[in-house]
C-alpha cells in the first residue's frame, strides 16, 4: 500500500518520480488503523467507527460503528441521533469521503468571524 | 491545458472543494491522482445549507464526488510555464500531463484572489463562502 | 480525440451544471471526461425579482460529471445584454 512519503511531492518535484508514485494511493490508511475514523458515504449516509482493515478499493472494516442517523425530511442533514452497528464492512465504491474523528469538531461560522 | 495538470500545480495551494451533494470543503491540497481523488489538510468543511461547519485536520475525498473546484487564480500561470514546453508536440494527450519541472513557489495562503469582482455577491447555495472568497482579497 | 471542444479553448464560454448553475469564464483547457479549466468565470444568479447578479468566481476546475453544456458566448453579443434587466427562473438541477 501507499507509504506517506508521496504527499511530500514538493520535496521531489522530478518527472520520473510523480510518474511512479502516481501509480499508488494517494491515501495511506495504515495510519488510521485502530484509530477511529469518519467515513461519509455516497446517498448521505455518515458513520465512525475505529478503522480495523481495509484494501486498495477502499473497502473498510470498522469496529465499534456508530451511524449518524438523518433527518428523515433532508437525507442530506444529520441529526443528533446515532446508531450503533458495531462490526462492518463498508463498501469502497460508496465511500465518499475519510477523515479522522480525533481532531474534528463542530465550529461556528468561521467565514462570519473574518469579517 | 488538462484540468488534471492545473490540479497538481495547485498542490499546497488553498482551495475551496464543492461535492456533488453541496457539502464544500476549504482546505489546503496535499495531493491528488488521476481520479481526481483529493486529501486536504487543514479542512472546514460547510454544510450543504451552509448552516454547519466542521474543522478536520486532514480529509480524503473521491475524485468521482467533486463538483467543482475553486482555485486560487496565480495557479494557472505556473502551470502554463511548465506546459507551455511540454505542449509543443500537442495533439499528443499525454503532452499536457506535465506537472514536470514542477516549480514550487510558497503558497499563497488563505487568498483566492478574485480578479477584480463585487464582493458580497450571492447566489449558489454557500453564501458564506462566497462572501469569505471575496474578502479575502 | 477531437471532442469539438477544441475550437472553444481560449474563448468566453458559458457552462451549465447539472445542479442548474451558470458558470461564464475563459476556457482554458479540458479534458477526455470534459473536465474543465474555467479561467476568470463568474456566476449568473438568475432571478424572477431582480435581474442578473454576476458572482466573481475566478479559477476553476469543473467535474466532468457535472457538466451539461458548455456553449460559446458571442463576446459582442453578450456585452450588449443588460443583465440588470433580464429575470428568469433559475434552471432545476437535472433529476438523476
Amino acid at each position: 500500500m501507499a507509504s506517506g512519503g508521496e504527499k511530500r511531492e514538493k520535496n521531489n518535484p522530478s518527472g520520473d518520480q510523480k510518474e511512479k508514485k502516481r501509480k499508488e494511493s494517494i491515501l495511506d490508511l495504515s495510519k488510521y488503523l485502530e484509530k477511529t475514523i469518519r467515513v461519509k458515504f455516497a446517498g448521505g449516509r455518515e458513520a465512525s467507527g475505529i478503522l480495523k482493515g481495509y484494501d486498495p478499493l477502499l473497502n473498510l472494516v470498522l469496529d465499534n460503528t456508530s451511524e449518524y442517523l438523518r433527518d428523515p425530511d433532508d437525507p442530506y442533514k444529520l441529526t443528533d441521533d446515532t446508531r450503533e452497528l458495531g462490526l462492518v464492512v463498508c463498501r469502497g465504491t460508496s465511500v465518499v469521503l475519510i477523515c479522522p474523528m480525533d481532531g474534528m469538531e463542530s465550529i461556528q461560522n468561521p467565514f462570519i468571524a473574518q469579517d | 491545458m488538462l484540468p488534471l495538470s492545473l490540479l497538481r500545480t495547485a498542490q499546497n495551494h488553498p482551495m475551496l472543494v464543492e461535492l456533488k451533494n453541496g457539502e464544500t470543503y476549504n482546505g489546503h491540497l496535499v495531493s491528488c491522482d488521476n481520479w481526481m481523488n483529493i486529501n486536504l489538510r487543514e479542512v472546514i468543511c460547510t454544510s450543504r445549507d451552509g448552516d454547519k461547519f466542521w474543522r478536520m485536520p486532514e480529509c480524503y475525498i473521491r475524485g468521482s464526488t467533486i463538483k467543482y473546484l475553486r482555485i486560487p487564480d496565480e495557479v494557472i500561470d505556473m502551470v502554463k510555464e511548465e506546459t507551455v514546453v511540454k505542449n509543443r508536440g500537442r495533439g499528443d494527450m499525454k503532452g499536457g500531463r506535465g506537472g514536470q519541472n514542477q516549480r514550487n513557489r510558497p503558497a499563497a495562503r488563505g487568498n483566492f484572489g478574485g480578479r477584480g469582482g463585487k464582493a458580497g455577491g450571492q447566489g449558489g447555495r454557500n453564501p458564506h463562502l462566497k462572501k469569505n472568497l471575496n474578502h479575502n482579497k | 480525440m477531437a471532442s469539438g471542444l477544441d475550437s472553444f479553448v481560449n474563448h468566453t464560454v458559458s457552462i451549465i451544471t447539472s445542479d442548474g448553475r451558470n458558470f461564464i469564464g475563459t476556457l482554458k483547457g479540458f479534458d477526455q471526461t470534459i473536465n474543465v479549466i474555467l479561467d476568470e468565470s463568474h456566476e449568473r444568479v438568475y432571478s424572477t425579482t431582480t435581474g442578473v447578479e454576476q458572482v466573481m468566481l475566478g479559477l476553476h476546475i469543473i467535474r466532468g460529471d457535472n457538466v451539461a453544456l458548455i456553449g460559446l458566448i458571442d463576446e459582442d453579443v453578450d456585452n450588449r445584454l443588460n443583465l440588470a434587466n433580464i429575470k428568469a427562473e433559475p434552471l432545476n438541477p437535472v433529476v438523476h
